[in-house]
Parts: C-alpha cells; structure tokens; sequence
C-alpha cells in the first residue's frame, strides 16, 4: 500500500460518503453520484476543508502560544481562565469579533475598504496550502512551490495598501505608506537568502528541499542566509522590531486604524497566518522540515504523524525565537529599517548566495553532517 | 506628498494624557509643531480658595497623578511659610523620604511609558511591576497608593509604622539590581541607541529660554537642581550628586532619570538611617484651631474666624521629578487661602515642543515626548 | 553621547553584539518568571491576605508588603453606631462634601440622634474623616471593592456602615494624637445671654450652665435681658467639634487658648 497523503484520506472519505449516499439512490443517481469526476470534485473539496481548518487552528494556536510566550517574558501570566491555560480564549475573542457591527466611515471607499482584508486574508491561506507539513502532507508537491509561495507572500503589500489608503484616514495612509516600502525593500533580501537555499539543495520544490536535508539541515553551511531570512521574515511579518507599519505609539493602529469587528479580525489572523508561514518556511528551508537528525531515538520519530508532529514543534520553537525577539527589543525607525535594508541586508543575502555557491562548487557540504546538532 | 496636520491627541497612544500635538508633517518629516493643553484642566487653584489650608492637600495629590508627594510637598512648604508655621525635624525627613521615593517611582513610570513608545514591550511590565513596590510602602504608611493625603500643614499625619524601614531597605536593594537590568534593555541594545542617539536636541541655552527644567535641563550639562541650588526641607544635610549629562538628547535624558534614581537611594539610605535614629514627634504642637489635628472647620457654615492671626505669603520652589515646581500661597488671616498659584515645570517643557520636536521624524516624536515625561494632571491643573 | 560621570562609565551600558545583551536579559527574567509570574491572581489571590503576602515573597524573591501595610489602607469605612455621639466633625472635615448626618432611631425625640451617611460617589477616600472622629467610632477598613450597578447603591446609610464595622475586617489603626496645648472653646461673658444652646446641644455633655451673680442695675442704667447663667466647658472632655459656637446666637463663644 502507497503512503497515507492528505488527498488519499480526503479521496477516500469523498468515496465513503459518497458510496454511502448512493447505496441508498436509484440506480441511475447512484451511478451519476459515484462517478470519478463528482468523487474527485468533493474530495478536492473536502481537502479544501481540512486545510483552512488546520491554517485556523494553527494560526489561533499560535496567537495563544504568542501570548503565553510573551507574558513569561513581561514577568506575566498571559490569557488563564477561558478553557485548560486559557486554551480557548482566542476563540472567545473570535467570537467577540465575529458578532460585532462592520463600521465603515462614510469617506472610505467602500470596494477597496471590504475587498482589502479579504484579499489579505485569503491570500495568506493560499500559501498555507502550498506548504508541505510531513511527507504525506503533499498539497505542496509543485515543482516550483516555493517559488509560487514567495511569489503569493510577495501580494501583501498590495492589499495592505489599498485598504489603507481606502479608509481615508491620515494615519492609515503613512502605515500603508510604510508598510509598502518596507515589504518591497525586504522581499529582494529575503528572495536573496532562498537563492542560498535553492543553490544548496538544487530545486523549487519545498519537498525536495526538505529531503534533501535528510543528511545535514541547512541552518550549518547555511547561517548567513538563515540570518537574513529570519530577519527579512520580520520585516515581512510586521514584527517587532520592523512593526512600523503599526507603530501604536504615533501610528495609532497604523494602516488597521479604522478596521473593527470581523474586518479586523480577518487582518488578525491573516499577521499570524503569515507569522505562521514564516516560521515554516524558516523549518523547510533551514531545519530540515519534518526530517529529524538519525541519534533521535526512532521510537520518537516513528509513530504515526510523526513528521507532522515534530515539524509543528519545530515550527513552535521558531515562532518562539520571534516572540523572543518582539519581548527584548524596541522599534526601528522608516528610515534606519530602509537603510538597513537596502544598504546591509542586501550586501549580506548576496554574500550568502556567494557563500552557497562556493559550497556547492567545493563540495565541501557532507562536511556539516558531522555536526551532532544537524544529524546524519 | 504634501505638507498636512495631523493630530496627535487628545486621544493617541502617544500622549499619555488628554492634551493635544498637532503636528505638521511633510512625508515622515516634521515640519511644524502646535501643542495645545487645556484638555484636562479641573480649576484646582480655584477650587484651592474654596477649602481649608489641609483639604488644599487631597487636591495635590491629583494635580499630577505621579508625583503627588512631590506636589504635597510643595503647597505643604508655600502653605507654612503663609502660616508662619515650623514643621518638626522629624516631618521634613518624612517629607524627604516621601519625595524621593516619590521620585523613583515617578522615574519607574516615566520609564515604563517611554520604553512602550519605543515599542519596547516587556520593560514596560518590568517598571510598573517594580513601581508596585514603592507603592505599596507607601500604602503602609500613608494608606493610598497614589493620592496619600499623607502631609500636613505643619508635619505629617502620622509616623512611620513598625518595621517600615528594614522593608524599605529590602525594597531599595531589589530596586538597585532592577536599574542594572533597565541598562541592560535599553543602553544594552543597539536599536535604542540607533533611536535615541541626537535625538530632540535642546541645548542648555534654548532650555533656559524656554524656561525648560528638571531632568531635560541638566541633560544639556546645565548643573541645576533645586536641591542643592535652593535647598527646601533637610536637602542641605544630606549627601547627593546632581545627575548630570552632556548630549542634550534624549539618551541623555534616560541617562539623567536612570542616575536620578541611584542618587535618590542614596539619599534614602541616609533618611532611613536617620529615621530610625531620631524619633519625636512629626506633627506641629501649635497649630491654628483649623489646622489642629483633628481640625473641624468653626462654624456649620464655615465662616471665617479671623481672629488674631497674622497674614502671610509664601512661596516655594521644588525640584520634581519632571523639573521646577513652583507655589505661591497667600493667606490672608482666614482658614481658606487667599490665592493659590503653581507653576508646572511639564506646562514649560511641553510649550517649548517646537524647539525639539521640528526636523525629526513622525516616527521620533513619541520618544522625544517620552523623554520629556509629560504628566498632563499639572500642565493644566 | 555621555554619562554623568567619567567613573560612571560602566561596561553593562554598551550594546554587545548588536542585540545580544537585551535579548540575554529577557531570557533571564523569562526563566525566572516560568516558575512565579509576579502578577498576582486578583480574584483568588489578594495581597490583604497576610499568609498569601508571606508566601509571595518567599517564592518571588521581591520584598512584598509591609507588617501591615493592608491594615493602614484607606478604604470603606466602619461607623460603629452605639459609640457615635453625632458630633457632625467627620460632616465638617469633609471636603468633598460626602457625608451628611441622618436620623438613626435610638435617639431621644426631642434631640434624634444623628450618624454618618457616605456617598461613595464622591468620596475621595482622604480619611480625614476618621482622623477627625474623637471616638475612633468612624475608621476605614481595607474593603475595596464597591462596585455596583446603581449609583443609588453607592450611598452607604449608617446602618450599612455599622454591617461593614460588624464584618469584623481589618480597621486602619492610625489614631492621630491631640496636640498638646490644643485650642479650648473661650466665652466672652459679656455677650452671653446663657440661653443654654450650647449645653444643650453638645454633643459629649461637657457644658454646664452656671449660675453667675446678678450685679446690681446702676441707677439709670437698665441690666440686659438674660438668663444669669453662662456655660462653662470641662476641657478634657471637649472633642472641640464647634457644635457650641454654631449654635451660639450671640457669637459669644470663640476659639482660643485657655490662660
């Protein structure tokens, strides 16, 4: 038997149901409704589904994760009483946002003020769907997914922008402004530190990538691009200290200003969702995706989901260092954060292609599977 | 783009308080600054004719919400001078004691609010945790933990209770490892220095001409504290350094408040020590009937009883945390004063916005601001 | 950039490794508080609680709380009722004006007794009230939390100040001295007309009308009209509330120092 993929389960749920629908039609819509072309429709379907239900949860976990994390940095508890350790409290929150009023101001242009944070946000799931999360995980099996990934990462901007300028208020117009300039100064470096990765490992595909990695993960031969990426990640995710774009002290909400109730949640949980694709893409790109090193007992590497399981805990841990940083350090400002941008980080991802290249040419790369930490 | 105003208050995350920066910007740059107070006003110097000497006092507390001992303080001191009246020892070192952990804990929350403009997130907890602390010692003696009614017009209501001191020992020296940590988050980290270095320059010539005091003036270098210049209550027996710095920016400012603090647990080391020394009484003995402890008021309608008392101005100046406070009471032989008049050192600081503020960046004006640590309750009283 | 003092330079100030330093300090302080966070859990941990405040500091490490520092703590105030002599000091010392003496029953019916009525609303928790109360029947206890839907609730009768004082909670034990040479309340004998307002309405009992000698009417000249009795004050139990110059229709009574 083939290995379980997320399409196989989804492929035979949809022959299940449908099967079970069937066997109590007449013949001819039993034959119509079991036929390969509805099966693979609703399979796709219900693919879809688990998807968005595991990008959600994920990105409501992580918002809880950031918010324990962060109040044991503030010397504080974090969310405690809604649900085990306040587990639920971000659904409640949810909720709060779900059953309140859109207001819109009577100045805002209403297309770009509704379409802005859907786009966003639908955009964010789109890349959530390419990632692969295990081997069987393999929505992300393109040829060219990381590519394609960067590529739909790269539209945020847009839409930040337009619902910025479209809600007609001073303050969101700058965080838009901001939030442009930064993201497009940012995304050559981060593009940059992929050309490392894709130099090393030899393909577009995350898969690939990932197996790849199986000897050596690429965070050793690789650590000048992982620091370029981590910190280009940062900019991209609007995080402190690259969260100008929101600056609360003199932006008010930045380009979010005048979003409530369930528009603002959709620009919530697209941040995470993308917080949630960084720290991912920063697992297959440099930590070896769900490969674990070989002195790791395999009982604890054998188990089903298991690559499921520790590429989620690697995931955690990566947005951990994130929240790390938010908690230690103060915000940058536009100028510095292009400065820096433009004049170092871009030097610095170049060096790190150049360093790759070098390795490739060399074929010094086994070298790292020597490393304890990296595994072999 | 073009030039355009925009307003940063009454309400904005930056101005930790209810007053108003309009601020003209081109791009990111600051072209012009319009700061506009008056949001908050209350007529305490108004409402100050309209009560007794000692009830003057609950409204202190609220002229600014941080430094309420440091405002005591001050009417407490113009107040006797007008009533021709000597507080015992033991009071001004209560007093001092009073004041300067006072000042720590202005400092704390001065700091905490600037850290936050920064977008500094965790130091934020970390200065409101440890201002907890001084609170609460001064919720043993005082029973408050912000507006302490604890001064009174000739002494202070009551002593200190049993063990206060060795707590407040202990307070100190957790506080003391704190301002290594605060270094350490802030001066420890590139970032802050990138932000703060040459930032909202006010050089000590423009400072004295805007009439800008307290820990922005002596970061410019200008050696000026009321403390030793002017010295009130018992400063001239005890032994501090004024903190000083030379940059003139906002680094500077965080380096004077940060030195401030040290010096001020200096300075209670020595109170302590004396405190425990010296006990006595920590109220007047001769007191005018309305004053007396417990005072009532003459009459049910609280008519004057101008009886045999002489009249009196005083005036007094103190240095509080955010710069020179100064009162000004005039009695003239009733129960009420005759006129109260306060200057506020943030009223000077803040007016003078366009000197430090034009040039930078939209981005720099909630550090600049923080650095000026705008408490709105006294720039409008 | 420069520090105060040239020997003040000291090497923790720098930044190390661009954010190295910042970042080792958060992980300090977050491995300390993995184990006690220093927030306390309000509704289920409350620093009054002297055994949780010794606890606290044991675990935490941070010098919390004072001896007694929730037992000094301004807060709802306690009106024992049977020790009030409705004096009217705590209404006089007010300045906001909260407390306004009602009718309690138990009062004669020609002089009803009268106690404290707190408007919360208002108040702002000074205690000058209860340092101005000669009997210590009026203290502040260290209930804070008074929230309630309807401002009608926030005004606190004295019968619901005495449930407070019967709750037994911890009552601030600041009790301010007299002053020792304090005012006394001095008469001046030729205005008086000893209509007996003042005995009458004192409220501790201290005043007692005497009887002063009748001098004889010079010819020609007509004595005033008056009761020959003037009061007469037992100083050390005067509670100086006033109560007697307000009441005097002549002004003859004033506050000065007894020779």
């Amino acid at each position: 038997m083939s290995t379980i993929t997320l399409y196989s389960v989804s492929y035979d749920l949809a022959s299940v149901l449908l099967g079970a629908l069937g066997s109590i039609l007449p013949g001819g819509a039993r034959a119509a409704i079991t036929s390969a072309d509805v099966v693979t429709g609703l399979s796709v379907l219900i693919f879809g589904v688990i998807l968005l239900a595991a990008s959600m949860l994920n990105t409501i976990l992580l918002i809880w994760w950031e918010r324990k994390l962060l109040g044991r940095f503030m010397d504080r508890r974090g969310a405690m009483h809604v649900g085990y350790a306040g587990l639920l409290q971000n659904f409640a929150d949810g909720f709060k946002l779900f059953r309140k009023d859109t207001v819109r101001p009577r100045e805002a242009d209403p297309l770009g003020f509704l379409t802005g944070p859907t786009a966003y946000m639908v955009t964010s799931m789109v890349i959530f769907g390419i990632l692969p999360i295990s081997t069987g995980w393999n929505s992300g099996a393109l040829p060219l997914s990381l590519l394609l990934a960067l590529a739909i990462f790269s539209f945020a901007p847009l839409f930040i922008f337009v619902s910025a300028w479209s809600s007609n208020n001073k303050y969101s117009l700058m965080g838009g402004m901001r939030s442009a300039a930064q993201m497009i100064a940012y995304e050559v470096p981060l593009l940059l530190a992929v050309v490392a990765v894709v130099i090393v490992s030899g393909s577009f595909s995350l898969t690939t990538i990932v197996t790849e990695q199986q000897n050596y993960w690429y965070w050793g031969p690789l650590v000048l691009a992982l620091i370029v990426f981590v910190a280009a990640m940062l900019a991209e995710m609007e995080r402190i200290p690259f969260d100008l774009p929101e600056a609360e002290a003199e932006l008010v909400e930045g380009w979010n200003t005048e979003y409530g109730g369930m528009l603002f949640a959709f620009f919530m949980l697209a941040d995470y969702l993308r917080a949630l694709v960084g720290s991912i893409l920063v697992v297959l790109l440099f930590l070896g995706g769900w490969t674990m090193p070989s002195w790791v007992p395999s009982a604890a590497t054998s188990f089903p989901l298991a690559g499921i399981v520790w590429f989620m805990i690697k995931t955690y841990l990566v947005f951990g260092v994130f929240v790390w940083i938010r908690a230690s350090l103060p915000r940058v400002r536009t100028d510095q954060l292009l400065r820096v941008g433009w004049n170092r980080m871009i030097p610095l991802s170049l060096l790190a292609v150049f360093l790759a290249a070098a390795l490739v040419i060399v074929k010094c790369l086994p070298v790292f599977g020597c490393l304890p930490s990296v595994g072999g | 783009m073009s030039e355009m105003w925009i307003n940063m208050g009454p309400q904005h995350p930056m101005t930790h308080g209810l007053w108003n920066l309009r601020v003209l910007i081109d791009g990111e740059m600051i072209v012009d600054v319009d700061p506009e107070m008056g949001y908050l006003h209350r007529g305490i110097e108004k409402i100050s004719e309209d009560r007794h000497y000692n009830e003057v006092i609950t409204l202190m507390d609220r002229c600014c919400y941080v430094a309420g001992f440091a405002w005591e303080h001050l009417y407490i001191i113009a107040s006797e001078e007008a009533l021709h009246l000597e507080p015992p020892e033991r009071a001004q070192y209560l007093r001092v004691l009073c004041d300067e952990f006072q000042r720590i804990a202005s400092h704390l929350m001065w700091y905490a609010a600037f850290v936050q403009d920064l977008g500094l997130m965790s130091p934020f907890l970390y200065g409101m945790r440890d201002r907890d602390l001084v609170l609460d010692l001064f919720q043993s003696y005082t029973g408050a933990r912000m507006t302490y009614e604890y001064m009174r017009v000739g002494g202070v209501r009551s002593d200190l209770p049993p063990g206060f001191t060795d707590h407040a020992r202990k307070v100190l020296d957790w506080l003391t490892d704190r301002f290594v940590e605060y270094d350490q988050l802030c001066l420890g980290s590139d970032i802050f220095r990138k932000r703060c270095d040459d930032l909202g320059t006010l050089k000590a010539t423009d400072c004295v001409t805007h009439g800008v005091t307290g820990p922005m003036l002596r970061s410019a270098g200008q050696k000026r504290d009321l403390r030793k210049d002017r010295p009130y209550a018992v400063y001239d027996q005890l032994e501090f350094d004024v903190a000083l710095a030379d940059s003139a920016d906002v680094t500077g400012r965080y380096l004077v408040r940060m030195e401030e603090m040290r010096q001020s647990v200096r300075l209670l080391r020595q109170v302590l020590d004396w405190l425990d020394r010296h006990p006595g009484p920590v109220l007047a003995d001769r007191l005018p009937r309305w004053l007396g402890a417990p005072y009532a008021p003459v009459g049910k309608e609280g008519y004057l009883l101008k009886r045999n008392y002489p009249k009196g101005v005083g005036f007094s100046a103190v240095e509080e945390p955010h710069g020179e406070a100064q009162a000004y009471v005039v009695n003239e032989g009733g129960e009420h004063p005759y006129r109260v008049k306060f200057r506020s050192p943030v009223f000077a600081n803040i007016s003078a916005a366009r000197q430090y503020l034009v040039g930078y960046h939209v981005a720099d004006i909630p550090p600049i601001m923080g650095s000026v640590d705008v408490c709105v309750g006294e720039v409008d009283r | 950039m420069a520090t105060p003092d040239a020997s003040d330079e000291k090497p923790r100030d720098n930044p190390i490794l661009w954010v190295a330093r910042p970042m080792a300090t958060a992980a300090r302080q977050f491995t300390k508080s993995l184990f006690r966070p220093s927030t306390i859990v309000y509704p289920y941990e409350r620093l009054e609680d002297p055994q949780f405040r010794d606890r606290l500091e044991v675990a935490s490490g941070k010098p919390f709380g004072v001896g007694r520092v929730w037992d000094n703590y301004r807060g709802v105030h306690a009106l024992n009722i049977a020790t009030c002599i409705s004096c009217n000091l705590c209404a006089f010392s007010c300045p906001d004006i909260c407390i306004d003496m009602v009718t309690v029953p138990g009062g004669d019916p020609k002089h009803p007794k009268k106690c404290p009525q707190i408007d919360y609303g208002k108040c702002s928790y000074c205690g000058f009230c209860s340092d101005a109360c000669p009997e210590g029947c009026l203290t502040m206890t260290t209930r804070y939390e008074l929230s309630t839907p309807k401002r009608s609730e926030m005004v606190y009768s004295p019968e619901k100040l005495f449930a407070v004082f019967r709750s037994k909670l911890p009552m601030n034990p600041i009790r301010l001295a007299r002053p020792a040479n304090e005012d006394a309340i001095l008469l001046d004998p030729p205005l008086c007309i000893g209509c007996n307002a003042c005995a009458r309405d004192c409220p501790t009992g201290c005043i007692t009308m005497l009887d002063v000698a009748k001098p004889e009417a010079k010819p020609g000249e007509k004595l005033p009209r008056r009761i020959w009795k003037e009061p007469v004050v037992n100083d050390s139990d005067c509670v100086r509330c006033g109560t007697c110059i307000s009441v005097c229709p002549k002004e003859c009574l004033f506050w000065g120092t007894r020779k």
